[in-house]
Order: C-alpha cells, then sequence, then structure tokens
C-alpha cells in the first residue's frame, strides 16, 4: 500500500464520511420532526463514549459473542481499503466482485451466530429476521454487480469502478438499474425503512437493532463503526452507479468525479432521511414483495448487460 | 346514582347472572365484595338507565366460579382472589391479576387485619401457559420497556413470526389504591381518586365526585356539570391525539407523530386554561368544580378555532395515506361474538360492534349527547378510525358546550355526611370506555369499600385474543390500537 494522493483521500474520507452520513440522515429526520437534533458529528462522540465504557456479558455467552463485532469491523475495514467507493484506485488493489459479496457473507454470518450466542430471545428471532431478509436481497445485490461486471469484461471492481470516464465502456442502462437494485437491496443491508425502523424503540419489530441488544461497551462501539462503514461502502457504490450514469448524459470534468460522488452520497442520506420521514415500515410479510423491486432491477440490469454485450 | 340492593341466594347467582346478560340492553358493570364475605354483582340496565346490585353471602372464602359460563367474570374473580384471597371453585384458569410475585402469599390487601393475623396463605400460580409443539419458543417482553410507558408483562409464545398465545401478566403497581380511599377523610378522596390513573384524571374525578353526590343527595348546579363534561372531553381529545401519535410513531411515521405531539401541546393548553392544570388535575371536586374560566373563555376559543383545522390536515395525511391503511387494515382483530362475550367497552368495543357509550345512557340529561358510530371489523384500522371520529365528536360537544354554557354558582358546599348502609355508583365515559366508581357506606355514613373498575380491565383480554396469529412484529401496533392502561387496572 503506498501513499498516494488518492489514497490520501480515501484515508481523510474513510475517517469522516460514514459518521458525516449517518448525522446528515439524523439531522434532516429531526428537521421533518420539527427538532434541532443531535450535533452532526453525535455518532463520533458516542463511539469515544462507548469505548470508555465497561462491557456487561451475559454468563451464557462464549467467545463467539465477544469475536462477532471485531470480525465484522476488520472486515468492513478491509472491504472500505480494498473497493473503490470512491471513483479512485482503492489502498488495497485486487478486490474481486465474489471476494466482496463472501467476504460481506462471512461477516452476516458472524453477526448471526454472535447475537444467537447472546441467548437473548430478542436477539435470536432478529438474527432469524436478517438471516431470511438477506436471504431474500443477495440475489438482487449480487446480480447487480455481475451485470457490471459482465459489461466491464471483469469481475475485479477497481476495474469496474474507480475508472476514469474515458475509460468506461459499461452502458448507461446497465449503471442506472445497477444503481437502482444497489439502492433498494442496500435499504435491506443496512436495515433502513421501510424494512426496520432504525429509530424506534419497539424491540419486538426490530431487526439490526434487536440482533445487536446484548452488546455493550466497545463491543456495541464496534458494531456501531462497522454498520457507518457499511453504509459508506454501499452508498459509496451506489453513488458511483448515478455519478457514472449521469456521465453518460452530461460530460463531467475528470477532477470533479470525486466530489460529484460525495455530493451523491450526501444527497442518498438525504433521500433515505426522507423516505424514513414519510413512509411507513412495512408489515413483515410484505418485505419479500419490496425485495422483489430490487431483484427485478438487477434482472434488468443483467438482462441490459447481456444484450449490449452480445451487440458490442 | 344511588344502586338498588337485592340479596341473591348463591345458588341462583350463576342461573341469573347469564339470564340478565342475554338482554342486550343489560350489562355486568363490576364483581367484587365489601369486606370478603360476600359477592357484589353491580349490573347496569340501559334501558331504564338505572344500576343495581346484587348481594350473594357465602360461607368461607369460596364460592362458585361463573369464569366458565360467563368469560367477562374472568378478571373480577382474577382480582377478588389477589384482594381477598377468595377462591373461585372450577375457575379454569386462576393466575394472580393485581399482584406480582413480589407479594407473599399471605398478603391480601382488602381482607381485614383480624384475618390477616390468622396468617392464611393463598397458593399462588405464577407459571405461564406452556404452548407445545416443534419449534415453538417464547419471547418474554417487559415489565421494564425500552419506551416510557408503565410495567406490564407479556408472554408470548410464537411459531416461527407468528404469535400463537400471549399471557398478559399485571400488578406491578399494585398502590393500594382502594385500601386507601377507604382511610382518607372525604375531601381528600377526590385527589387520590384522580391519581387511580393520571391520564384518566378527569374522568375518574368525576366518577368519584358522581358517586359522593349521590350518596350525600347534593344537585350539582348546571354550570359545574357542563364544565365538567368540558373537562372530560378535553381530556378525551388530549388522550386520543396522543394515541394517534403514539400509533404514528409505532408505524415509523415520525414527521406524523411530531405533528401529533405538537396538536396535544394545544389541547393540554385548553386544559389548562379550563382548569389551571394541563392535566386537569384537583379541578373537579364533590359538589362542583374548583375553578371558575369565564375570564378565560375568550383565549379558549381563541386556542380552539385553529385546532380543528390543524389537526385535521394531520389526521388526513395520517388516516388515508395507503400505506398506513395497509399496515392496518386486518391487524389485532377481535370478532363482534368475542368482545360482547367479554364485554369490551370503549374504543376498543365500539371497532368491534359493541355500540354502548356510557354518554348516551347515563350522563346529565342537561348536556348534549355525542354521536356514535362503530365499526364492526374489529381491527387496528376500525380502532384508529373510531379515535379519529370520537376527536371529532369531542371539538363538536367542546364548541357546543362553550355556545351554551349557562351561569350560576360552579360549586354547592362539599358534603360531610353520606347516607349509611347504601351503595353508590358514578359512571363515566373516560376515553378509554366505562368506567365505574362504586362507593358503599357502612352504618355510620363512612365509606366502607370502595370500589374502581377501569375501562382496561375489560379489554385486557380482548387484546390477548386480538393478537392470535398475527405478526410477532405487529404486537405493537395492536397493543397501541387498544391503548390500556396499567395503573388503571392495577390499583
Amino acid at each position: 500500500m503506498i501513499l498516494t494522493s488518492a489514497n490520501l483521500v480515501f484515508i481523510v474520507t474513510l475517517t469522516i464520511m460514514p459518521f458525516l452520513l449517518i448525522g446528515v440522515i439524523k439531522k434532516i429526520k429531526a428537521c421533518f420532526q420539527n427538532r434541532v437534533g443531535p450535533p452532526v458529528f453525535q455518532s463520533l462522540y458516542n463511539l469515544v463514549k462507548l469505548f470508555n465504557k465497561d462491557e456487561i456479558l451475559s454468563k451464557d455467552c462464549s467467545w463467539i459473542f465477544r469475536s462477532g463485532p471485531l470480525i465484522s469491523f476488520s472486515g468492513m475495514l478491509l472491504l472500505c481499503l480494498s473497493v473503490p467507493w470512491l471513483p479512485l484506485q482503492p489502498p488495497v488493489p485486487g478486490c474481486d466482485i465474489f471476494l466482496f459479496v463472501y467476504v460481506l457473507a462471512l461477516i452476516r454470518f458472524f453477526s448471526i451466530i454472535s447475537s444467537i450466542d447472546a441467548g437473548s430471545p430478542f436477539s435470536s428471532f432478529a438474527a432469524s429476521r436478517e438471516a431470511t431478509l438477506s436471504f431474500l436481497a443477495e440475489p438482487a445485490f449480487v446480480l447487480a454487480l455481475v451485470a457490471l461486471g459482465i459489461s466491464a469484461h471483469s469481475s475485479d471492481l477497481a476495474l469496474i469502478f474507480g475508472q476514469p470516464i474515458e475509460n468506461n465502456r459499461i452502458p448507461l442502462s446497465v449503471w442506472f438499474f445497477s444503481g437502482l437494485a444497489l439502492f433498494l437491496s442496500g435499504i435491506v443491508e443496512l436495515s433502513r425503512m421501510p424494512i426496520d425502523d432504525p429509530s424506534t424503540h419497539l424491540e419486538l419489530t426490530m431487526v439490526h437493532e434487536a440482533m445487536v441488544i446484548e452488546n455493550s461497551g466497545p463491543n456495541l462501539a464496534l458494531v456501531e463503526w462497522s454498520y457507518a462503514l457499511k453504509l459508506l461502502l454501499f452508498f459509496g457504490l451506489i453513488a458511483q452507479c448515478f455519478v457514472y450514469s449521469l456521465s453518460k448524459i452530461i460530460a463531467l470534468p475528470p477532477l470533479l468525479l470525486p466530489l460529484s460522488v460525495l455530493v451523491v452520497m450526501l444527497a442518498l442520506g438525504c433521500l433515505t432521511a426522507m423516505i424514513e420521514s414519510f413512509s411507513v415500515k412495512l408489515s413483515w410479510g410484505k418485505n419479500p414483495d419490496f425485495i422483489a423491486y430490487a431483484v427485478s432491477m438487477s434482472l434488468l440490469s443483467s438482462l441490459a448487460a447481456f444484450a449490449m454485450n452480445g451487440g458490442s | 346514582m344511588i344502586s338498588i340492593i337485592e340479596p341473591k341466594d348463591e345458588m341462583e347467582l350463576l342461573p341469573a347472572l347469564k339470564q340478565w346478560l342475554q338482554n342486550d340492553e343489560h350489562r355486568l358493570g363490576l364483581i367484587t365484595s365489601l369486606d370478603g364475605k360476600q359477592l357484589v354483582t353491580l349490573l347496569l340496565d340501559l334501558a331504564s338507565r338505572q344500576a343495581k346490585c346484587w348481594i350473594t353471602e357465602f360461607a368461607g372464602d369460596s364460592y362458585r366460579s361463573f369464569t366458565s359460563s360467563v368469560p367477562q367474570a374472568h378478571w373480577f374473580e382474577r382480582a377478588l382472589f389477589d384482594m381477598y384471597g377468595l377462591l373461585p371453585k372450577g375457575h379454569p384458569r386462576l393466575k394472580p391479576a393485581l399482584l406480582n410475585e413480589a407479594y407473599s402469599g399471605i398478603f391480601a390487601p382488602l381482607r381485614s387485619l383480624a384475618e390477616h393475623d390468622e396468617g392464611k396463605s393463598y397458593e399462588r400460580d405464577l407459571s405461564y401457559m406452556d404452548v407445545g409443539g416443534e419449534g415453538v419458543y417464547e419471547v418474554p417482553v417487559g415489565p421494564v420497556h425500552a419506551g416510557i410507558i408503565e410495567p406490564g408483562h407479556f408472554r408470548l409464545s410464537c411459531m416461527g413470526e407468528r404469535i400463537l398465545n400471549l399471557e398478559i401478566r399485571l400488578g406491578f403497581l399494585h398502590r393500594g389504591v382502594e385500601k386507601r380511599l377507604t382511610e382518607v377523610p372525604l375531601t381528600k378522596t377526590r385527589f387520590i381518586a384522580e391519581a387511580v390513573a393520571s391520564d384518566t384524571a378527569a374522568a375518574n374525578a368525576i366518577a368519584s365526585a358522581q358517586a359522593i353526590e349521590s350518596l350525600a343527595g347534593l344537585v350539582v348546579p348546571e354550570k359545574a356539570v357542563c364544565l365538567r363534561a368540558l373537562a372530560l372531553e378535553i381530556e378525551r381529545l388530549s388522550m386520543h391525539v396522543c394515541d394517534l401519535g403514539g400509533m404514528a410513531a409505532d408505524l415509523g411515521c415520525g414527521a406524523i407523530s411530531a405533528a401529533f405531539s405538537r396538536l396535544r401541546g394545544s389541547v393540554f393548553r385548553l386544559g389548562e386554561l379550563l382548569s389551571g392544570s394541563r392535566f386537569l388535575r384537583a379541578y373537579i371536586l364533590p359538589g362542583g368544580v374548583a375553578r371558575d374560566a369565564d375570564r378565560y373563555l375568550a383565549e379558549f376559543a381563541r386556542t380552539l378555532k385553529p385546532l380543528r383545522k390543524e389537526l385535521n390536515v394531520v389526521i388526513d395525511s395520517f388516516i388515508s395515506d395507503a400505506m398506513v391503511l395497509e399496515r392496518l387494515d386486518g391487524v389485532g382483530v377481535l370478532s363482534p361474538a368475542f368482545a360482547k362475550e367479554f364485554g369490551l367497552v370503549g374504543v376498543a368495543g365500539r371497532a368491534s360492534a359493541v355500540s354502548y357509550d356510557v354518554r348516551k345512557v347515563f350522563q346529565n340529561k342537561i348536556l348534549p349527547e355525542p354521536r356514535i358510530r362503530f365499526e364492526s371489523a374489529g381491527d387496528a384500522l376500525s380502532r384508529t378510525k373510531i379515535r379519529v371520529f370520537e376527536i371529532g365528536t369531542s371539538l363538536d360537544l367542546i364548541e357546543q358546550l362553550l355556545a351554551s354554557l349557562p351561569s350560576g354558582p360552579i360549586a354547592v358546599a362539599a358534603p360531610e355526611l353520606l347516607v349509611p348502609d347504601s351503595i353508590a355508583v358514578g359512571i363515566v365515559e373516560a376515553f378509554r370506555g366505562e368506567l365505574i366508581h362504586m362507593i358503599s357506606t357502612d352504618n355510620k355514613g363512612r365509606i366502607k369499600r370502595y370500589a374502581v373498575k377501569d375501562p382496561s380491565l375489560n379489554n385486557w383480554t380482548g387484546l390477548a385474543i386480538a393478537v392470535r396469529n398475527n405478526f410477532l412484529a405487529d404486537f405493537p401496533v395492536c397493543n397501541k390500537s387498544f391503548g390500556l392502561s396499567y395503573s388503571g387496572h392495577d390499583l
């Protein structure tokens, strides 16, 4: 890993952007509720606070419970350093689509078993919900990335994303539909409304929040930090899809590219906050219908990828 | 009103009660005891607007249970067991209703001290229903909850995401209210009566005042009657707005929930202008009301005027949202047959085709009659629709009362002596439904027994039935749509 200016941008935004995104979402939601809302970097202050707190452990839990958040965090950090979530080459090169998908799956596996390990009925049924939801949403997510890979003739994420505009051979329709599919499956993966309400206090309706209900102190801090990194990773990929779609319509100056991706990421945060303020959380039985939209977008994207590929 | 007292033989009681309930114009008010040696069954006749008490003496400390034939007796019998240690013979499922694990078997709060000193201990069955079958698991919720709500324990037996059975355990707020109400001087009674459930302060104070006034033979001035009705409607408005806001929050509509909170503030303002207290505390007293609101009425009307318009905007955007409708439709269904059998009251009753509203039957004739609406679907959507409708009727009633407020005194002198050896009841349509305060006096005119029946006591069973076969994740929506009180139940 060489410290180039691109890497420097990566690392600076990696430390600021996740907390900024969470802060922006919370601030906008607060505005719609006539509240002032927490400071934008409150989630960062919370991390500092949680790291200084003691940890309470159930006497029934094993090493799995302790190590789950650590595995999630290190996995997320690895992905953030190897996936081009900004249109620049990432510090760690050579991340493949399938590596990306499987590292995410590994993280999910450990977060699920560590929440079952805690032995609380809440975290157990939440783990079952998480497994069901991700099992349904994963095809959309994988297909959207594969469609991009087909168009780019490579499964290397660095050759799909993070390319200068003139090298970009992926057609507009594939970028756009993949972006939509990633956004919709991102709502599921990131436990946002209308699938899961991150601000509710009702344990029985939760997915992500109930899964980590037994975590406390530094353990919880790692969970929250890895969630913030996941948000960054997903929003980064989605924002690139939309920025590259836009660049097919209007000419964007190459230097403006990283900046516009950052702006689109914040815009996605605003969109999420709007959805969260005005939509109603879906009934559990309606969640597959919502995920079906994500899957159909990714199917459209794959069809477009095959059609355009056959033509060229 | 003073209740008619009729003695009834123990063997006749059950058939007589069954026959009484066959008439749609008849209701069971409450079942309790005066000192643990008899059963008092309060019956309401809606056609002749009368209350009567059947007094059934029995020997020993057990009686024949009604629950198997009259399901609505279920919680009354459980409460009797907790309060007096009276054992209903043949009760299908006798569990504590008002006391929890923390109390020893000797403790029965309303037994006399002499009996207590005998040290008789009662075996309390604190087990939960064991739902068998492969893959069935239990989720314990509470008594400490994540939100700012009162304590109650819900034991949910689930199969996957479906609720098979819900068992509700309350009694974490037992404060000895009924006992205390017999000990304090008459002038202090109203403060304790209000604290039975503080969100129902006005209704509790009115019911208490009505019962005391009947026993003292007082006639309340017309103006006080109207001011009390005004307080009651403000309370209903405030709590219905609060419950709708809570429902919006549970569905995840943060923005709409915030708007409801703001509007509830305006309703609190109405309460403050009328009574000097945002929660209508210390306003209603036996004989009348505590303060004349004449000089605040102009300000009251100014606050009221924009309220209806603003409420309509928020309610429309909530209740006409397709996602909200879809979310509430068919969730937590309580069939009209069950609602009738378990004697449901109030919003939950009217959403399941029980058209009973105390204001139609027992309220003072000088007051304007409200429009009543009922639904028959019995789901969370019907309960929400009834709440929305009642917000409208409460606003109408407030306007009507304000327009035709009589002049005159606001109170007569507080009573000092009560009629001896009588039973009187105060019945009020609180925002949750029928609220009954029953006072029985001894041969010197002192309060011997003060019984309170909160509407929640009728409705908790309804919730336990309504959540069956619903999604586990829908339990909060079902619970919120019933909107029941823990403290009103626990006494």
